[in-house]
């Protein structure tokens, strides 16, 4: 049926129906369930980055007591992933990674557990590690992976070599040719980041039980379909044989889209029989987190003094640590998040995944996007010093209008870009300028762009209108803390259906009720289950008007819904209750369910542009401008943020002030990343920093409250018109400090994050530019084959 | 010996001597527990002896007298700064231990604790207290021993079998500041510390002491600088400018947090910050 | 070994050795699980408790330390119902996200708020140097507290 609801019913600042709990400490968390009589689970981890397993033995182990089980790989010898299957649930032969589980022990107690797991004997011959990337691309590195060639492949057409795990590339016009134009100023730079960890304060936890023969996995996770086919694959058991709940989540960031806690838990439970749960401690959360990813970038620019950039190339090399994971598939971003933003008249890029012998990276919060956006920034003001350009301005000339192509050949539809950045100045007018507040420090300024998108992908929801007027959603969604599954979801539901949204049931995930979903996260939650959802209402409607046009002797055209009633319209106060219609349906025809499923149309790009990609164009793009002051302690380094202001394009602003939250929260996690946030690999390539006193995430006396804009009204394939609002209000944030922070100093800022020893080392040297020897001047040497036709082209 | 409470491996003495007595049987001290506690966190077994001694009254006196402040060292963050808020000449003194860790760490970490951590470089409390000139006073069974805060961080690796039980501080005619770095606000560990004591004189500057910590494995005065400044007139400019060439004194430890280099480097940052605080704390002298 | 507790108002014991960290014995043999345990390092805050009235990191004091005293977690605060201002303030102002970190930051600021009902926004972001929140960017914390004297002020 074609009847649509006014998206205007759907907007409101809804308060958090979770939020009394958790306020009180009644909300239970999947660490806060294990209980009396549940085994306890711990894992025996590799202490070196590479090496041959001798032997394991856990013959004296076992024996110790309260141990009920021990597994080994020998238990599970399959292998996972995302793109390549290379990734086994323990080390058998080879030890990858400093952290990585040789063997896992359930016993009565945790303290059992964690001294047996320490008792278990483990010989290995230590190997020689490559714990960086540049090591990974010497000619003469040892493989992470020897056997790589033999790997399953899961998706087709990336191109694969020894420790390059796995590379996409855009090729788009004759970036050689615009190269040698006599009329362009050619820009290059090279960029660097470390890795971010996310700090969840729930770590990655799980418990497992067999319930009447079938597995049942109550776990924090933002991917509950994921795990059920991960764990089922890796425990050799049907997938229908396995069931996941997730209570609330104690934040995921994109670190819970992990797989790797849950099938350990599963085997235990599965050989001793009892209830078993496994929990990272905070050491091993952080040693084996699965970061954002450290990268190195190299970007090179042909532009007109006019501003016009017609042609770039850009190598990105991302650590994809020990096993593939997702760094494979965000090779795809970089099309997205390098190439999505400015007109190019032609473009290259080439984005590899590299193997390390350091512990496996992940997805975090706009993956990719953050220090992409930082390097393309600092590019772009690198440019406008070239050119002798005004900031602000050659980004007003050169980001996407309505029309414009990007880098795969997708053509963006609307004026967004150009528009966000006149409401940025304007609120910067508006505002002032905090230069005063810099006192003898150095003030900084800059303004950035940067381009993000949601990866819409497949959901599913069931709605149930109750006989009580009350609709049940049913949905594999999970609440991570953003909000979407009790703010927008029950909003939309009672949107479309003209109930109130506190008589909007949500139904935390369980893979046994709810359809596929593809899981929370890249900013989907609120666009894909939204939309699954109003399908569902859709479908509900079509049972529900027939029965109310009957009721009221009126045609199904002039009803309207709203304050839980039927109305005809334009007349007040006629018509039914929607309880009564339902209860009237339901009497008639049986309970009034809907179903309803999304997925992304696919939007075309160009053929022939994109190689190694698992979507070639983006459903639905999103842009962000971010503006930030600071200033610089030229005798310490410390950078303060002065202010700090965000236009959003939210597509439409469902709960204004939820998004208020996501904003702040986002910046202020974005903050962390360019200021404090610093992971290193040690010598024994074990991540340095595994505590909170060492890993230094923002406090409150660090932090700025956000001068906010939301932008409505760019076309979005979003219900209601809706774009993801949680994960883009991160992706500018190093960008836009790094760029102030050039702007106060003078200095090349290449790398994140800007601690102060590493600012103050800055200002006290005269470093040469950063350079990345390992990644070649001359763009077609950091690929390892073009097809023939465009190296012909 | 009397007890609050007994368990062979958990002793809760109430006298000084009854807290030498129950030390042995690989119990060791614990005063508020906030480092020992944290044994898993460095990858040690957590503690599972002690003899706690947060029952024992006379750890947690604190005597203000004429020309000199003592205190038990079982006194807490908390109480130190509050109880010294009153005396303008350890302005240094309170700034350290209302500036360090965070609010609830500071309600139970213990003035002996901070000072007997021999493994945490970190400290505030001990700068501090080597530029007051303060003395310690160690007792085991054996007798006490008196001894300046120099010697006693020197010895404070090697003690053991004994109890620190209180801090004497001289007080006078001067004042004192604290400059500590962490690397954000607040809430990390200072990446380097001075602490600084002045005399007040009309024109010169007289009796100067400073004191870094953080930057070396052991705080230790910064001798060199209070030579140079010792009889000059106050000059911010010129105090940075010595500090500044005299940093070469101190070999920065490398740490997780910050490398050496970055140690040294800010101390004269931290010096003018030190000499600004003194000079509006002269000023302000009625 | 017993170890007796007088906990949100009642006499509770559980058997364990007397050096365990108060939070352990609060989670895992009370089962009041409000009381969360992040980083076990005192730089959290999740674990915040009252002893006799003082929030107290939980991780870092021995159970016996709290033998005598009186504790309070999160669960002795007040809930849906009958929330104290904090609550009531942080869930008007809608800050909470996954909810972690928030038993730790209702434990210290409520301490504190009642201490300092008026204070100015940068001291009451001093006092929070030892509550990390990973979710929300603090300062719509720091509005919702600025609010419960703004209504004070008006309601007077
Ligand atoms: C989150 C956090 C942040 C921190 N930040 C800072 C900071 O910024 N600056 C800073 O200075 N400190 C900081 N600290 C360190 C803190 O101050 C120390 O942990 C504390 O001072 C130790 O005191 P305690 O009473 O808790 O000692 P305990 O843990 O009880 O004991 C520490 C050591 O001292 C011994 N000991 C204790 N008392 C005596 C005594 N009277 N005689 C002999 N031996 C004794 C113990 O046997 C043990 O070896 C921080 C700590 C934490 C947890
Ligand atoms: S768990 Fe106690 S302070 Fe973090
Ligand atoms: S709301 Fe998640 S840690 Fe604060």
């Amino acid at each position: 049926m074609s009847r649509t609801a006014d998206p205007a019913a759907a907007v409101m600042d809804l308060p958090r129906r979770d939020a009394p709990d958790k306020l009180a400490g009644r909300t239970r968390y999947t660490v806060d369930m294990a209980g009396p009589g549940t085994l306890h689970a711990a894992i025996r981890r590799a202490d070196i980055p590479r090496g041959r397993i001798i032997r394991v033995e856990s013959g004296v182990a076992r024996q110790m007591p309260g141990v009920r089980a021990i597994v080994t790989a020998q238990d599970a010898p399959g292998t996972h992933g995302i793109g390549i299957s290379d990734h086994p649930l323990f080390a058998g032969k080879e030890i990858r990674y400093n952290g990585e589980p040789i063997a896992a022990v359930a016993a009565d107690t945790l303290e059992q557990a964690r001294a047996a797991a320490a008792a278990i004997i483990v010989e290995v011959e230590a190997l020689p590690p490559v714990l960086t990337m540049a090591e990974a691309l010497s000619p003469s590195a040892p493989l992470v992976h020897e056997g790589w060639k033999d790997y399953g492949v899961l998706f087709e057409g990336g191109a694969r070599k020894g420790n390059i795990a796995w590379e996409a590339k855009v090729v788009r016009g004759d970036t050689d040719a615009a190269f040698a134009r006599p009329d362009v100023t050619i820009v290059e730079g090279c960029y660097e980041v470390g890795r971010q960890s996310h700090m969840p304060f729930e770590p990655r936890a799980a418990i497992a039980t067999f319930e009447d023969g079938r597995l049942h996995l109550v776990t924090s996770t933002q991917v509950p379909w994921t795990v059920r086919a991960v764990t089922s694959s890796l425990l050799g058991i049907p997938s229908s044989q396995v069931r996941i709940t997730v209570p609330p989540v104690g934040a995921g960031f994109g670190l819970k889209f992990d797989c790797t806690i849950e099938p350990v838990a599963a085997l235990l439970a599965w050989k001793t029989g009892r209830r078993v749960s496994l929990a990272n401690s905070r050491q091993e959360e952080m040693a084996t987190c699965l970061c954002r990813e450290n990268a190195q970038i190299r970007i090179r620019s042909a532009v007109t003094t006019e501003g016009e950039i017609v042609g770039r190339e850009a190598t990105v090399l991302m650590d994809c640590g020990a096993y593939g994971g997702e760094q494979i598939f965000l090779t795809t971003m970089t099309a997205h998040t390098l190439g999505s933003n400015y007109r190019l008249g032609s473009v290259r890029l080439s984005t590899r995944a590299i193997y390390t012998n350091t512990p496996p990276n992940g997805a975090f919060r706009a993956c990719n996007g953050v220090y992409n956006t930082f390097a393309l920034e600092r590019h772009t003001d690198e440019i406008c010093a070239a050119i002798g350009m005004d900031p602000v301005e050659f980004r007003r000339r050169a980001v996407f209008r309505d029309g414009s192509i990007g880098s795969t050949g997708q053509v963006f539809e609307g004026e967004v870009l150009v528009p966000m950045i006149e409401r940025m100045e304007a609120l910067k007018q508006k505002s002032g300028s905090r230069e005063a507040e810099a006192g003898g420090r150095l003030y900084g300024r800059a303004t950035t762009v940067g381009s993000w998108f949601v990866f819409v992908g497949p959901s599913a929801a069931t709605v149930n209108l109750n006989a009580d007027g009350s609709a049940t959603l049913v949905t594999s969604g999970v609440e991570i803390g953003s909000g979407t599954m009790v703010q927008a979801l029950p909003q939309i539901v009672a949107g479309q259906l003209g109930i109130r949204p506190q008589d909007v049931v949500v139904k935390a995930a369980d893979t046994d009720a709810a359809g596929y979903d593809v899981g929370v996260g890249g900013g989907r939650t609120t666009v894909s289950l939204g939309a699954a959802s109003v399908k569902a209402c859709e479908d509900v409607l079509s049972k529900l008007l027939p029965v109310a046009a009957e009721m009221l002797q009126t045609s199904q055209d002039n009803l309207v819904l709203g304050k839980g009633r039927i109305e005809i319209a334009g007349r007040k106060g006629s018509g039914a209750t929607i309880a009564s219609v339902a209860q009237r349906a339901q009497a008639l025809h049986g309970p009034v369910t809907g179903s309803g499923s999304f997925t992304g149309q696919g939007v075309p790009s160009m053929a022939g542009c994109a190689m190694g990609h698992f979507i070639n164009a983006i459903d639905i793009p999103i842009f962000a401008v971010h503006d930030c002051e600071v200033a610089v302690d030229p005798d310490t380094g410390h950078v303060e943020i002065l202010s700090y202001k965000v236009v959003q394009d939210v597509g439409r602003a469902l709960n204004p002030r939820a998004i208020h939250g996501q904003i702040q929260g986002g910046v202020v996690q974005g903050l962390g990343y360019a200021l404090h946030e610093d992971v290193t690999i040690d010598a024994k390539g074990r991540i340095a920093q595994d505590s909170f006193e060492t890993y230094r995430i923002p406090l409150a006396q660090d932090v700025v409250p956000v001068e906010f804009e939301l932008f409505e009204g760019a076309p979005s394939i979003g219900p209601l018109g809706v774009k993801g609002a949680g994960e883009v209000p991160i992706l500018n944030v190093g960008a836009a400090v790094a760029c102030a922070v050039a702007n106060a100093t003078g200095k090349p800022v290449s790398r994140l994050p800007l601690t102060p020893p590493r600012v103050l080392g800055l200002l006290v040297s005269d470093e040469p530019p950063l350079d990345h020897p390992h990644i070649g001047k001359d763009w077609s040497s950091n690929v390892i084959a073009l097809p023939q036709s465009v190296r012909a082209g | 010996m009397t007890e609050a409470n007994s368990g062979s491996d958990v002793l809760r003495p109430i006298t000084i001597a009854g807290a030498l007595d129950a030390l042995g049987g690989g119990r060791q001290i614990m005063a508020g527990a906030t480092w020992l506690m944290r044994a898993p966190v460095r990858g040690e077994a957590p503690p599972k002896a002690a003899v706690l001694i947060g029952s024992i009254p006379e750890l947690q006196q604190i005597s203000i007298g004429q020309d000199q402040v003592t205190l038990g060292a079982g006194v807490t963050h908390t109480k130190l700064a509050e109880a010294l808020a009153g005396v303008p000449a350890l302005k240094g003194l309170v700034t350290a231990a209302s500036r360090a860790a965070n609010p609830p760490i500071r309600a139970v970490a213990t003035l002996g604790g901070n000072l007997c951590t021999a493994a945490f470089a970190a400290g505030d409390l001990s700068p501090q207290l080597l530029a007051l000139d303060a003395r310690v006073t160690y007792a085991t069974k054996d007798g006490t021993q008196d001894m300046d805060m120099s010697q006693f961080l020197a010895a404070r690796g090697n003690l053991s079998g004994g109890l620190l039980t209180r801090v004497r501080i001289p007080l006078g005619n001067f004042r004192s500041a604290h400059a500590r770095l962490p690397l954000r606000k607040a809430g990390d560990y200072p990446v380097a510390i001075v602490s600084a004591r002045m005399d007040q004189n009309e024109s010169l500057m007289r009796r100067v002491r400073i004191a870094v910590g953080s930057v070396e494995a052991t705080p230790r005065r910064w001798s060199g600088l209070e030579a140079a400044l010792e009889g000059q007139p106050y000059d911010l400019k010129a105090i940075a400018d010595s500090a500044g060439s005299l940093t070469n004194e101190f070999t920065g430890r490398d740490g997780v947090e910050a490398d050496g280099w970055y140690r040294t480097k800010v101390l004269p940052a931290l010096v003018r910050q030190v000499f600004e605080d003194l000079s509006m704390q002269f000023a302000e002298r009625p | 070994m017993t170890m007796r507790l007088f906990i949100n108002g009642e006499e509770r014991s559980a058997a364990v050795h007397p050096l365990t960290p108060l939070v352990d014995v609060i989670r895992d043999e009370l089962l009041l699980t409000g009381t969360k345990s992040v980083c076990r390092e005192g730089f959290c805050g999740a674990c915040t408790v009252h002893i006799d009235g003082v929030p107290t990191m939980s991780c870092l004091l021995p159970v016996i330390a709290a033998e005598g005293k009186a504790v309070t977690t999160i669960e002795g605060v007040g809930g849906p119902g009958n929330m104290n201002a904090v609550q009531h303030a942080l869930e008007e102002h809608d800050v909470v996200q996954c909810g972690m970190c928030f038993p730790g930051m209702v434990m210290s600021m409520t301490a504190y708020m009642e201490r300092r009902p008026a204070a100015p926004r940068a001291d009451i972001k001093a006092a929070m140097s030892g509550n990390i929140c990973r979710c929300t960017g603090y300062e719509r914390i720091i509005d919702a507290l600025l609010s419960i004297a703004a209504k004070e002020d008006t309601t007077a």
